[in-house]
Formats: structure tokens, sequence, C-alpha cells
């Protein structure tokens, strides 16, 4: 039966699902054309359910609806880094639907919804769990992306997304079935003990392979990457920037349970997918980003190449190469966040600075903005002291302490022709002349929380020490 | 016996009517084909002794969701040449795939792995209540994830309803009373104007009220000068 | 009192007000003014020279306890523990209350000296930053921190020095100081990586306690030659202080280096920086004390550069050159104080030297400015009338010098000549005859440089002797407060920092090394005393007055009672005097070999390598082929959702062959 110690552990996404229920029918009767009623909640219920989230942190793990939900250190971690991201990403969003001029209340409530998913994902300990939160998580996403109906690459991008995120979670779906018909359970702390006394067995292999589909879609590993660049370009930047954000925290926990938790037994066959998923996403991400001349599109591809570096960390298969990893996807939400912050700020009605060339010259309309940039891409392409550095340094340390040195090699290798089309951008940002000399038309908030995710990444850069050891203790005790 | 022979039967049935689903190239029969199969899956579920999951089977795919996919299919006038188009093209390199994804799946599973080879299934007493034991699972051992559903279910709805509703439309219906009300000058309003092609006249906002006056104005001016 | 109970705090500030004056200044410059930029870099100084003399307060006369502590720790990785720590005991504290105090007089003067220059907001904020770096390098506890610090001092004498960055030789100027420095940092980094390497540590204070240990171990660097262990960290170390305090041959940067803005040649190439190197051997004391050979090495090299760059200062005709020259001279005598274990005569050489030496820079800058930037004394002469006080600031900059008996300068350096007398090192008879014929070099030098410009004909044109007239009070009263302690710290300090327990645990010295032990037998009593026999020595022993006087005296009768003769002897001993001139053919040597050698590697490569190998076949070829592989493989990305699809499940079969079947 249920207890009310198990309501009180899953407070925060009974809140969240009240609030967004709340705003949708709050939405409806809103006069308001800058939905500020929605907006505002909405914001308000992020910081609000952010709060629950840190005050019902348990002391240790806990389970909770038959073992189907868990909440420890590393869930409480990702879900306010959740939060976080996402919060900005409301604020920039808004800022882009405001001036793109087809603001809706919906944008917000699917977003909430998708957080849900993300918390739910984040928290699943059953197969069963971790299949409706990706389920809710994508569906809200492909109507986000599909929402601006004038937009017919939008559209585009929303079917792509939507057929091949069928077939992956199809994939994940036959996975888990044969996860399931093998250990007798849903419930990833029984099957892992299962798997450990009945032994070997190529049906779990084969099932492993089938999940490892479905994750690395969601991650967008080559070769399942296929959806993002389309997805990226496709979708307005607004959604690209939240889609880009957040949920690869959530695809990041996806993996952390699935493969740590549930199917650590079969560790030494993951590694080896996730080494081939890894090499393959750094050579492809960084070599194509190159030839590309939409930033929405080079920054898609340089998200495949960070994929192929978290992957790194997790394949170390210690909880200190776990820790890399989430160190590592964590600065890349917020790397990813604020490039997409910077194409909505340099945009306008009509117009999507999506183009290299948009880049052209901003040191001169806006030296801070370009500073800020120069912030944003030298932490992606690993230059210290920016934070993306540590990113780097933390998963190949662990790397090489598992004893993939050339892994490590090769890794190093792939991020320097990566660092090829971040300086490029600094390029043109620097020593190109402007096309024009348009003004930079961005509310103060815009401008104050750009700044502000900018600026992160240089003092976190400085001082990364706190946070690696968050995700250190969060993973050392989970393990 | 007579149970084995009912089951293969009906699987037989299941897998024709599959196959044909997607290779007929009448979309209402392909439709109709999937009707079948449905009926099939729901028979051999009543061997099993499921005859909740059956019957809603039967009632909410069968009766409800198929009936309106046929609608769609015969209001809309798909094009077949096009979806079949490079269908040959495809089909070696689309036949191999598939050819080796079922051998990879038949040599790697077989019924044993998941312990059903020996035990058949465990049979229950007449009292034995289907549904009343898949309403204690749903919501009490699996509720969280039924709620779960619930939502994706409520976002489903949201995301169907914000990309098709356009606004409200506005009807074309007569308004009598309106109609009844209206006088002789709502309905024609006379203007003096000058011929076309003479000098340039200042433009007047059109929306600005009494008009006639105003024209009347002007050409007055005109006059004076 | 309550005020000491948190010194971590104070410690902290001491190193933040500077850093954050420089912050303001430099990011808010245009918003806060011209006047803004320098009362907020001002209080930024003043504030951590206040709490700096609050500590040394607390230190000496307060009892307080040294302080070791990290304040934060950056990262730990393994081993390395990276952080930044503060290790405050009386070698520390003491080298920030000369620090802030010089650097803060300096912001002070520089509001005169800088007062048309477009650049001043950038400047408060260099002079600040580079304030910040000093004091992180002296407070550290550590060798990361200390390399920060040295690397970050370098750097804003890089930025200084070419601070006219739109003038050619100041930028020739800061590239040859980076370069040059570069190979200093160089040994430097090596040491630091052998201490870890050897020691597994960072920590200063973990390392000297393993260092008797270690003392004994040896190490092959170069085949079957081994090595004593500390020699080579020492001398390592020490390749890294010679570049940083300018020893030779690593000195040709300093020279240069004065085409810099004169505040700059005081603070940082004459008072703090330069003593870097100074300061870090002295800091590094318990290493060097067991290494015979790194301290042999130190005098050698200290006595070479304290008498021959002396030498050079005969010959340069720039007023900032003379002193630059100067400088070297006295940083090697302070490198020689070292080299025999007198590690507190180097340091109390070095505190005096801030004095003198910003006093005479800034003097030196006074002239520039009233001889609206020229810098040739020839064109100097009789300034005394016009200017008294820099006259008479610039004349006890010299005395002090020249170690007249009674300044400061005159305790520091004979304690120097004394302790490399009694030291029993193989080349301390070499370094006690160049020190001491150093001495007349010095006067020579010193007086040379005071006659031509403030006595003798009046050689300047017409338009600048109109204008002449003493500095304005911002640039003579710093002029007057550093008059001050260069005339009577040495007398206090002699006492105490010599002989007594001034250092006492910052500096060890080894059994047999102590010299200043053994010199200190002669001396007792109070400070007062201790400097008074000091002046009786002097007087009893007059080699080392005679030889300044001499000096003094020559300097007159060369440059104001036979002012042609100095042009003769140029003449009569031209090989000697081109030989001068070229400052012994270093300058080319380097410029010829390294810089022309280099280049024209360098243009071999470029040519060979660069334009056909690399760029030609890597750069651009790689480029190219990377771009053409990119161009092929992103048309993959077709577009069309069945290719994706496609490539999805070709990909699920992939790792079903690898991983289910093992095909592979």
């Amino acid at each position: 039966m249920i207890s009310k110690a198990e309501i009180l552990i899953l407070m925060p996404e009974i809140f969240i699902l009240t609030l967004a229920c709340l705003i949708l029918i709050v939405d409806t009767f809103s006069q308001d054309p800058l939905r500020r009623v929605t907006y505002y909640l909405s914001q308000l219920t992020l910081v609000l359910t952010a709060v629950l989230v840190i005050g019902f942190s348990p002391e240790q793990t806990v389970y909770a609806f038959g073992n189907s939900f868990i909440s420890d250190g590393m869930s409480v971690v990702l879900k306010t880094g959740v939060f976080v991201i996402s919060f900005f990403a409301f604020l920039y969003s808004h800022e882009y639907l405001k001036e793109h001029g087809w603001l809706k209340g919906e944008y917000f409530v699917l977003g909430l919804f998708a957080i849900l998913g993300m918390m739910i994902l984040i928290s699943a300990y059953s197969l069963l769990t971790v299949y409706l939160g990706l389920e809710l998580l994508s569906l809200s996403l492909y109507a986000m992306i599909a929402m601006h109906r004038e937009s017919t690459t939008a559209s585009e991008a929303a079917m792509k997304f939507f057929v091949l995120g069928a077939i992956a979670s199809g994939m994940l779906l036959y996975g888990m079935s044969m996860i399931y018909g093998v250990t007798g359970s849903l419930e990833l702390g029984t099957i892992a003990t299962n798997i450990e006394s009945n032994g070997d067995n190529p049906l779990l292999v084969f099932g492993l392979v089938f999940i490892m589909v479905g994750i690395a879609f969601k991650l967008g590993a080559v070769p399942f990457h296929m959806w993002i660049p389309d997805v990226y370009q496709g979708s307005p930047t607004c959604v690209t920037l939240f889609i880009a954000s957040a949920p690869k925290l959530a695809a990041f926990a996806m993996a952390m349970r699935l493969l740590v938790d549930g199917l650590q037994p079969l560790l030494n066959d993951w590694q080896g997918m996730l080494i081939i998923l890894s090499i393959l996403s750094m050579a492809t991400g960084n070599i194509i980003a190159i030839s590309q001349t939409n930033i929405k599109r080079m920054l898609a591809y340089s998200t495949i190449a960070h994929v192929g570096f978290l992957l790194l960390g997790l394949l170390s298969g210690t909880p200190s190469g776990y820790a890399g990893s989430m160190f590592y996807i964590i600065t890349y939400a917020l790397m990813s966040m604020g490039a997409f912050g910077m194409i909505i700020l340099l945009g306008r009605k009509g117009f999507e600075a999506d183009e290299l060339a948009h880049f052209k010259g901003l040191s001169e309309r806006s030296p801070w903005f370009a500073f800020i940039m120069l912030i944003l891409m030298f932490s992606m392409a690993g230059v210290p002291p920016f934070l993306g550095f540590w990113g780097k340094w933390f998963v190949l340390k662990e790397v090489v302490d598992a004893g993939f040195v050339w892994l490590a090699a090769t890794a190093v290798f792939f991020s320097i022709i990566g660092a090829y089309y971040y300086i490029r951008v600094i390029k043109f940002m620097y020593f190109d002349k402007a096309d024009s000399m348009t003004a930079i038309k961005a509310s103060k908030q815009m401008r104050f929380a750009l700044s502000v995710n900018g600026l992160a990444l240089l003092i976190l850069g400085l001082m990364p020490g706190a946070l690696l050891a968050i995700c250190v203790s969060v993973l050392s005790i989970a393990a | 016996m007579i149970e084995q022979t009912v089951f293969y039967i009906f699987s037989a049935l299941l897998l024709l009517s599959a196959g044909l689903m997607i290779t007929v190239r009448n979309p209402v029969f392909a439709a109709l084909f999937l009707i079948l199969s449905f009926f099939s899956t729901s028979a051999i579920w009543l061997l099993l002794e499921a005859e909740f999951l059956a019957i809603t089977l039967v009632v909410v795919y069968v009766g409800a969701v198929m009936i309106l996919f046929m609608f769609v299919v015969m209001m809309l006038d798909i094009n077949l040449s096009a979806l079949r188009e490079g269908f040959a093209r495809y089909l070696p390199i689309g036949g191999m795939v598939a050819i080796s994804m079922a051998l990879s799946m038949v040599l790697v599973i077989n019924a044993g792995e998941f312990g059903l080879a020996s035990d058949t299934v465990q049979r229950h007493g007449a009292d034995y209540s289907n549904t009343k034991e898949l309403g204690v699972a749903l919501y009490t051992h699996y509720l969280y994830p039924f709620e779960i559903a619930g939502a994706i279910l409520l976002v489903a709805i949201i995301a169907a309803i914000t990309l098709t509703m356009r606004g409200p439309r506005s009807s074309k219906a007569q308004k009598p009373g309106e109609q009844v009300l209206v006088k002789s000058t709502d309905r024609l309003r006379i203007i003096k104007m000058k011929s076309e092609g003479a000098d340039s006249e200042p433009e007047k906002d059109p929306l600005a009220e009494s008009k006639l006056a105003q024209s009347e104005d002007i050409t007055v001016k005109k006059e004076s000068l | 009192m309550d005020l000491f109970e948190n010194m971590e705090d104070i410690y902290l500030a001491i190193v933040l007000a500077p850093l954050l004056g420089s912050v303001i200044a430099g990011l808010f410059g245009k918003l806060i003014g011209r006047s803004g930029a320098h009362w907020v870099a001002i209080a930024g100084v003043g504030v951590s020279f206040v709490l700096s003399l609050l500590a040394y307060y607390h230190l000496f006369y307060n009892g307080g306890e040294v302080y070791n502590a990290a304040v934060y720790t950056w990262l730990n990785s393994g081993d390395l523990h990276f952080e930044i720590g503060f290790l405050i005991d009386q070698l520390s504290v003491t080298m920030m209350v000369v620090v802030t105090f010089v650097s803060w007089i300096i912001h002070i003067y520089t509001i005169g000296y800088m007062v048309d220059d477009p650049g001043y907001q950038r400047f408060f904020s260099y002079i600040s930053l580079f304030t910040f770096a000093m004091l992180m390098l002296v407070m550290s506890n550590n060798f990361l921190q200390l390399f920060f610090g040295w690397e970050a001092v370098g750097l804003v004498s890089y930025l200084l020095i070419g601070f006219w960055y739109k003038r050619e030789p100041a930028i020739f100027a800061n590239l040859k100081a980076f370069l040059v420095n570069r190979v200093g940092d160089f040994g430097f980094l090596l040491g630091v990586a052998a201490v870890f390497m050897h020691f597994h540590s960072m920590d200063y204070i973990e390392v000297f306690e393993q260092a008797p240990a270690l003392a004994s171990v040896t190490v092959n660097i170069w085949g079957d030659e081994s090595w004593s262990l500390m020699s080579v960290i020492c001398i390592c170390l020490f390749i890294g202080a010679m570049g940083k305090s300018a020893q030779v041959p690593l000195h040709v940067w300093l020279p240069d280096s004065m085409e810099g803005p004169t505040p700059i040649s005081a603070l940082i190439h004459a008072a703090t920086m330069v003593t870097a190197g100074i300061f870090m051997v002295s800091r590094m004391s318990p290493l060097f004390e067991l290494s015979e050979t790194a301290l042999n090495f130190i005098l050698i090299i200290g006595a070479t550069t304290a008498f021959f760059m002396g030498l050079l200062a005969l010959v340069q005709n720039d007023i900032k050159r003379v002193i630059a020259y100067s400088t070297l001279s006295q940083l090697g005598y302070m490198t020689v104080a070292l080299g025999a274990s007198a590690y507190a005569a180097a340091m109390f050489h070095l505190v005096t030297h801030a004095f003198f030496k910003a006093l005479l820079f800034l003097a030196a800058g006074a002239v520039i400015i009233a001889m609206h930037h020229q810098q040739d004394m020839r064109k100097y002469g009789g300034l005394y009338r016009y200017m008294p006080i820099t006259w008479i600031t610039c004349l006890v900059g010299s005395i002090a010098l020249i170690g007249f008996p009674g300044t400061s300068g005159f305790y520091s350096k004979d304690a120097i000549i004394e302790a490399v007398h009694l030291s029993t090192l193989p080349a301390a008879g070499y370094a006690y005859v160049a020190v001491l014929s150093g001495v007349f070099i010095t006067a020579l030098y010193s007086f040379r440089l005071f006659f031509m410009t403030f006595h003798g004909q009046e050689k300047m044109d017409k338009q600048t002797w109109e204008h002449l007239h003493e500095c304005p009070r911002v640039v003579t009263i710093p002029l007057l407060i550093l008059a001050i302690p260069s005339l009577i710290i040495g007398a206090w300090f002699a006492g105490p920092m010599l002989f007594g327990d001034h250092f006492a645990g910052a500096i060890h010295v080894a059994e047999g090394h102590a010299v200043l032990l053994e010199l200190g037998s002669h001396y007792h009593g109070e400070w007062y005393q201790i400097a008074w026999q000091f002046f009786v020595h002097a007087i009893s022993h007059p080699t080392v007055i005679l030889l300044a006087f001499s000096g003094v005296f020559t300097a007159w009768l060369l440059y104001i009672k036979f002012p042609t003769v100095p042009e003769k002897f140029a003449n009569n001993l031209s090989m000697i005097h081109r030989l001068l001139v070229n400052k012994y053919g270093f300058d080319d040597f380097y410029q010829k070999v390294f810089a022309g050698g280099a280049k024209g590697i360098g243009r071999l490569f470029w040519q060979m390598g660069d334009v056909k190998l690399i760029d030609g076949l890597m750069v651009n070829g790689s480029a190219l082929s990377v771009r053409w592989f990119s161009g092929k493989i992103r048309q993959i990305q077709s577009g069309y959702l069945y290719h994706y699809a496609f490539a999805m499940i070709v990909g699920l079969l992939l790792f079903l062959a690898v991983f289910v079947h093992k095909l592979i």
C-alpha cells in the first residue's frame, strides 16, 4: 500500500503537475498578449519545485512506489540543474516568443510537462518509469517544436524528431522487454542482482543493444544522431535552446539508471558499445561541424561531439568517471544554453541570427556580448580556465585512469580539430567587418541573464572544485 | 488439444492479416486487415484468460480507433503511387536488413530463455475476475506509472489542440436582428469625388468621421482657389 | 586585541584590495574618470599598505604567530593540490611592507608623472594589478602559487614596458624582456617540477622538512653522470631567479625595459619585481643550504653582475639606463650575499635598495618631466638651481647608493662585503674582489650621473631652459617621503635584521655557512649601538669608505673639474670604451646568435616546414582534406527521414553483430 511518506517523497512531481494543470486553466482565461501571468507563474513553479526538491532531499537513498521511484543525491543535483537551466531557458524563450510574435501560453505548460518528464526520468528506478518519463518528455518536446505552425522547417523538424523518436523508443521498449523476459523484473535493482546471480546470457546483451540504441538516440550519439542537426536547425531557436540544454541532463540520468543501476553486471559489453559510440560521435561531430555555415547546425554537431566526450566518463565504469560525466553534462548544458541565447539575443522579428556570418564584427556592435560569446566558444573548445576545459580534463583523466590512454589521445585529437570551428566564430566576431551595424535590441532581463550565463562559465571555471565535489560526493554514495 | 488448434488458427490468421495489411495496395483493405489482426489478437488473449484486455481491444481499437481511421482513409485522397515509389528500388537492401535482423533474433531468442517452455498457463476458477486483478495492480503497485501515463495523455491532448486549433472561427450565419436594425445611411454613402487625373489632393484619412462633410469642404476650398 | 583575531581576513584583504582597485580602474576606467581611477587604485594599495603594517606589527611586536594555511583549495588532483595559501612569516611580512609602501608612493607619484597620458586609467589598473601579483608571489606558501605570482608579475611587467605600445623600441624591449624571462622561467619551472617529483608536495614547509633527508640523493640527468638532486633543483630555481633578477647572462632585458614609464622602472625594475629572485632564493634557503655547488654558482654569477654591470653604467648617457645598470650591479650584490649564505644581508640590502633606488628613479623621473622627456644626460647640467628638492633627494639617493657612512646603503652594503669576506666557499675570493672594487665603480657612476645632471654647465636647449622649474608637489612629496627611509632605515634595522632574530625561523643557514653569525659576534647591544659600531668599524677599516670617496672624487675630477677628460679617455682607450658601449657584446651576441639564429632557423622552418610542409600539406592540406571529407560525409545527412531511420537500423545491426554474435 502507498504510505504517506511515499507521497511526500513524490511531492515535487505532484506539485509541478498540479501547477502545470492550474497554469493551463489560468492561461485559457488570460487575455494578455504577452502572457505575463502564465510566464511568471511558470517561473514561480520552477522556483518552488526546486525548493521542494532541495527541501525534500533525503539523507540517504529512498525508494518509493514499489521501487519504481528513487530519490538519491544524483537525482537531487540533476533535478536542481534542470530547474536552473529551465529557468533560464524559459526566460530566453519568453523574450524570443515575444519578439517573434507567436507567444502562446501552452508553450510554458508543455515546457513544465517536459520538465516533469525529466524529473520522472531522473528519478526512475524501473524500466516502466524510465520509458514513461522518456515518453512524457519527448511528447512535450515534439509539440513544442511543431508549435510554430507558420514555419515549415519547424514542422519538418517535429515530424522527423517524432518518427525517429518513435523508432528509437520502440527499440528501447523491445530491449526492455528482453531484459524483463530474462530477469523477470522491471525494477532496476532486482534486474542487477538477478543478472549477477544467473550469469551471462546472450539475450541480455541482445536486449542491452536495443536499450543502448534508445540511450544513444536520446543523447544524440553517432550513428543515432541523425535527428539532431535537422531538429536543432529547424526548430525555433528558443525550442532548440531548451532541447539542447535541460533534457541532456535527463538523458544522462537515463543512461546512468539503465546502464549503471540496472545493467552494471554487463559493464564489459556496454563499455565496448560506448567506446564505439564515443569515437564515432567525436569524429563525426567535430569534422562535420567544420563545414557548417549555419551556427545552429554547427552547434548541433558540436553537441554530438560533446556527447562523445560525455560517454568517455561513463565508459570508464567508475564512480569518479560517472562524476566526471555528470560534471561534463552540467557544464555542457550551461554552455549550449548560452550559445543559443546569443542567437536569440542577436535575432529580432522576422530575422534569425543563425548564420555564422551574422556574428561578423560583433565586437564592434557590442563588445560586451562579443566577449560573452568568446567565453562561450572558448569554454566549448575546452580552453582553460573556462568551465568547459575542466569538464574535458576530468573526463580525460578518468579515461586515462581506466586504462584507455589511446582513447584519451583520440579524444584530444578530435577536440583539437573541434577547436577550429569554435575559434572561427571568435575570428568572425573580432576580425571581420560587420555586415550591418544594427544595434542589439534586447530587454534588460535578457542581457542580464546572458551575462550571468557567460560569466558563470568563467567564474565556475576559475573554481571548478565545488561543482566537481558535489558530483563526486553524490555518485560515490550511489555506487 | 482443441485449445492448441484454436491458438494456431488465430496465430496464423494474425500473421497473415498483419502481413497483408502492410502489402495490400488499397488503404481501406489495409485498415480492414488491421481490424482482423486485432480480432485475432483478442481471441488469443481470450485463450490466455485475459478477458478484460481482449474486450478492451475490441471495444477501443476495433470499435472506436479503427472506425475513425477508416473514415479518415476514405475521406483523404491518398496518392498511392507516390507512396509506393522506390519500393522496388529499396527492396533489396531493405530486405537484406530485415533478413539479417530476423536472423539475429532467431539465433538469440528462444522460448526457453523466458522460462515458458515447460509450464502451461495457470488456470483460474470461475470466480476469478481478471478485471479486478488488473484494477488492483494498476491502482496500487503501478499507481505511479499509471499516473504518468495519465499525464502523457494530457500532454497529448494539449499538444493536439495547440497544434490544430486556429482560434475561434467566425461563423457565417445570418443575424436577423441586426439586419432589421440597419439604416439606409449605413448601407450607402454618397461621396463627391473629383475626376481622376486632376492635381494631387492631400491624402485624407479614410476612417475620419463625416467624410461627406469633409469632401464638401475640400470642394469648397477648391472653388475658392 | 580583537583586531588580530582574524588575521586570515586581513591577509586576504591585503592581497585583494589592490586587485579590486585594479579591476575597478581597468574595467570601469571610463566611468569613474581619471581622478576616480587614481583614487581607487591608491586607496586599494593604501589599504594594503596599512594592513601590511598591521601584520608586521602583529608578528614582531604583538607576539603573533607565523601564519601558514591554505585559504582556498582550488582543485585536488591526485597528489597535486592546487591551493592558494599564505605563509606569513618574518620574511614575507617584510617584503609585504616594502612592496606595498613603495607601490603606494609610486601610485601617488604617477598622478604627476602620467598627467597628460591618454592611458592614465590603464596605467593605474596595471600597477595595482602588479601589486596584487607581487603580493601573491611574496605571501605564497606553495610553489604553485609562487609560480603563478612569478608569471603574473612577468606579464604585468611585459604590459608595462610596452605601455607606450606605439613606440617601436618599447615593443622591442617588452618582447625582449618577455623572451629572456622565458629562459629563466623555463629553468624555474624545471626546478618546481623537480621539487614536486621528488618531494610529492608543493607546500614550502613540507618540502623544507623533507629536504635534509634528500640531501644526498643523486639523479641521472644525462647518461650515467650522477648529480646531486639538491644542486639540480637549486640551480634550476636560481636560473629562474637569474631571469627575474636580471643576473648575467640573462640581464639584457633590464636596461631595455627602461622604455617603460619611469614609475614602472622605479617600482618594477628597481624596487620590487626584480628582487623577486632574491626573495625566492632567501625563501628557499633550506634547500640552497644543502648545495654548496649551487652557492658557488650563485656567488660567481652575482659577483660578475655586480662588477661588470657597474662598469657599463659609466658609459651610458641615458639617465635611466645609468640607474638601470646600477640596479643590475646592486642586484649582483644581493646575489653575492645569497651565495655567501648571508640571506639576511641580501634581504636587508633588498629593503634599503628598494627605497633608495626607487628614490633615484623617481628623482630621475622628476628631471625627465622638467626636461620634457629628454633623457640624455649630456643635455642636462646645473639643474640644482632650478630643482632644489629633486637635487637634494637625488643626492640622498646617491650617497645611500654608494654607502656613505650613516645612510642605509652603508649598512647593507658593508654587511654584504664583510659577509663575503668571511665566507669560506671557493668562489668567495673572486666575489670579494668584485664587490670591493664595485664600491669604487658605484661611487663613480652615481656621482657622474649626479654631477652631469645637477652641476656643471647648463647644456639644455633654450626652450627647455625657459620652462625649467621644480615639479609639482605630487611628485616632490613622494621623493621626500622616500628620502627618509633611504637615510635612516639602515641604521635602525642593521642590528635586528643582520644579527638579531628578525628573520628567525624564516631563513635557514647551515652550520658551516653562518657568516653573519660570525660577523655578528663583533657587534652587540641595541640597534643604535650596533649602528655606531658599524660606523666605528668603517672608520677603523677604511678600505671601503676610501674606495667610495675616491669614486666620488674621480667623478668630480672628470665631470666638473676637467670635463674634457672623459672624451680623451674614450678616444685613447677606444677598445675598452667600445667594449663597454657595446655592453660586452651580450646584446649583439644574443641578437645575432639567438634572435638571428632563431629567425634564420625560423625562416628555414617557415619556408621548408611551414609554407611547404605544414601550410601546404598539413594545415591547408589537412584543413582542405578535413573540409573535403566533412563536405562528403555531411551528404549522409541527406534530410530524408528514411535515410536516418536506415542509419539507425544499420547501427543497431552493427552492434548486434559485434556484441551479441561476436562477429568481429
